[in-house]
């Protein structure tokens, strides 16, 4: 070995053509976890799981559309449609979060990913957006199921149309919300184990221990801690945020004057998500 | 048999995510303690903290965890191999890893529970609740034993059965209550200590021998899957 180490060039061809930037890896990652979200592109044992939430996800829907259609009953109107379907939510972030960052993990990959002109922040944030964009589907497509249900049958014509589209835009914004704090929790979460099985566990530990809390609180015999409630869990500091935008108090939670402090920590609660998820990719260890 | 159980035992406790049990039971006895502290009327708090909390997620959330643990997670790297090549009945292998899985959930469960039921009612409540959950860690642990055994994924099955089948249909479709561990532990808990938390929907002798058949079907035919267990790559 010589004093001055020297790269010989030993006449390979190089590399003429374009290259592409932190742009094209971060809509590379985004597009590979939306599909993967639903296992398109996957053996059919890694599409039963999803598909299976989302078809109870649309029968509800159906089922909805279609009572309203004949029957005239609102079983659920926008709103509450995402407060029904949390469980089922839930289920579907503890399967797909995993899938998507736990996997990396496991096989060893993040050094691989990390070599590319690709920051922690391209990775978490593709990753976040795909699991967000996929709750959205999720919760979005069944709403518009439903509004396509209540526009064609509509006996107002075009103004019947025109008060259910405004009925359910506010209802898709509600599931953007949802799908933004589930999305942080759940990659947070799944972000600590490389395990699928235990991260989905975990995931579903975390939403679920905390429901509870908000009963109790709830009971307390301090009307402070009535309206505080819901800040305990997610499925209902959204229900509060919904109570607060909306103005309504017949929503199962009282937020009484306390509604801003709903959507503070809403908007807290994913930015710290995020935050800590960015520490978490840091330093990535190579397995 | 009692090196198989030695191995899982150790297998369960070594790791770090033995962690992921501690936050559950914690949880459930500090809300109890809370609810006594400002003085509560259990009537009030003893159905959400003990069955919402207690009976509907710890319970079955620990059996999952480890009752997937005790074989899936051999499964899955590969070294229930090694167990698998030693001249031992299977039906030791899996009376052995469903008693540590057992004996870890019931032990994790009930202990909270107890405490829980204590501060609620009485320590006859607390009992009935050991009882009741003694008896469902058996009855969860054989079936997620089972789950890990038939299929790639156990958890995220064992999740769709605690979830949809307990969680959601249980709530708007009765029928589907006949083939819940959570309501068997509920009617058996309320029959050895009558209060008026807990409300159960199906009949006690349904509970106690629907619990028996879950416990012992799920038992023989993971015996059974295991005796003709292949060790398959990766899949999906």
């Amino acid at each position: 070995m010589s004093d001055a180490g020297v790269i010989h060039d030993i006449g390979y061809q190089r590399y003429e053509g374009p290259r592409l930037g932190r742009s094209a890896v971060f809509g590379a990652i985004y597009q590979h976890g939306l599909r993967a979200a639903f296992g398109l592109g996957r053996s059919a044992k890694a599409k039963i799981f999803p598909w299976l939430v989302v078809g109870i996800v649309l029968l509800v829907a159906v089922i909805n559309a279609a009572v309203k259609a004949q029957a005239n009953i609102i079983l659920f109107d926008y709103f509450s449609f995402d407060d029904t379907m949390s469980w089922l939510v839930i289920f579907f972030v503890a399967i797909v979060a995993p899938e998507l960052v736990s996997r990396d993990m496991r096989s060893g990959v993040l050094p691989l990913y990390f070599s590319r002109p690709l920051r922690a922040f391209d990775y978490i944030g593709a990753k976040f957006a795909a699991l967000a964009t996929a709750v959205f589907l999720l919760l979005g497509v069944p709403q518009l199921i439903m509004f396509l249900g209540g526009a064609f049958t509509t006996k107002k014509g075009a103004s019947g149309v025109w008060n259910e589209l405004l009925d359910l835009l506010p209802g898709w914004g509600y599931s953007v919300l949802w799908a933004l704090l589930f999305a942080s929790i759940s990659l947070l979460v799944a972000s600590i184990t490389g395990k699928r099985a235990f991260a989905a566990g975990g995931i579903v530990a975390v939403f679920l221990m905390t429901a509870p809390i908000v009963g109790v609180l709830s009971i307390l015999p301090s009307s402070t801690s009535q309206h505080l409630a819901g800040l305990a869990s997610p499925m209902s500091l959204l229900t509060g945020v919904q109570a607060w935008l909306r103005g309504r108090n017949d929503l199962g939670i009282d937020v009484g004057d306390f509604g801003v402090i709903y959507g503070i920590e809403l908007f807290c609660l994913v930015f710290a998500c995020l935050l800590l998820l960015l520490a978490r990719y840091r330093k990535v260890a190579s397995l | 048999m009692s090196t198989v159980a030695y191995i899982t035992a150790r297998g369960l406790f070594g790791r770090r995510r033995v962690l992921l049990l501690l936050p559950l039971p914690l949880l459930l006895i500090g809300l109890a303690a809370i609810c006594r502290a400002y003085d509560v009327d259990p009537g009030q708090w003893g159905q959400a903290v003990v069955v919402g909390l207690g009976l509907a997620v710890v319970l079955p959330v620990i059996s999952l965890i480890v009752g997937t643990g005790v074989l899936g997670s051999e499964v899955d790297d590969g070294t229930i191999v090694h167990i698998l090549t030693k001249p031992l009945p299977r039906r030791d292998i899996i009376l052995a890893k469903l008693l540590v899985a057992a004996g870890v959930s019931a032990v994790t469960a009930a202990v909270p529970l107890f405490v829980a039921g204590l501060l609620a009612d009485s320590v006859r409540f607390g009992l009935a609740l050991v009882v009741g959950a003694v008896a469902g860690a058996i009855a969860y642990s054989a079936l997620f034993l089972l789950l890990s055994l038939v299929t790639r994924r156990p958890v995220l099955l064992g999740l769709a059965y605690i979830l949809v089948w307990e969680g959601l249909l249980g709530r708007f479709v009765s029928g589907t209550r006949v083939l819940s561990i959570e309501q068997y532990v509920i009617s058996i808990t309320d029959k050895i200590a009558p209060t008026g938390m807990l409300d159960g929907k199906v009949s006690v002798p349904v509970a106690i021998v629907m619990s028996a058949v879950f416990a012992l079907g799920g038992t023989i035919y993971a015996i059974n899957r295991l005796g003709s267990f292949s060790v398959a790559g990766e899949t999906s």
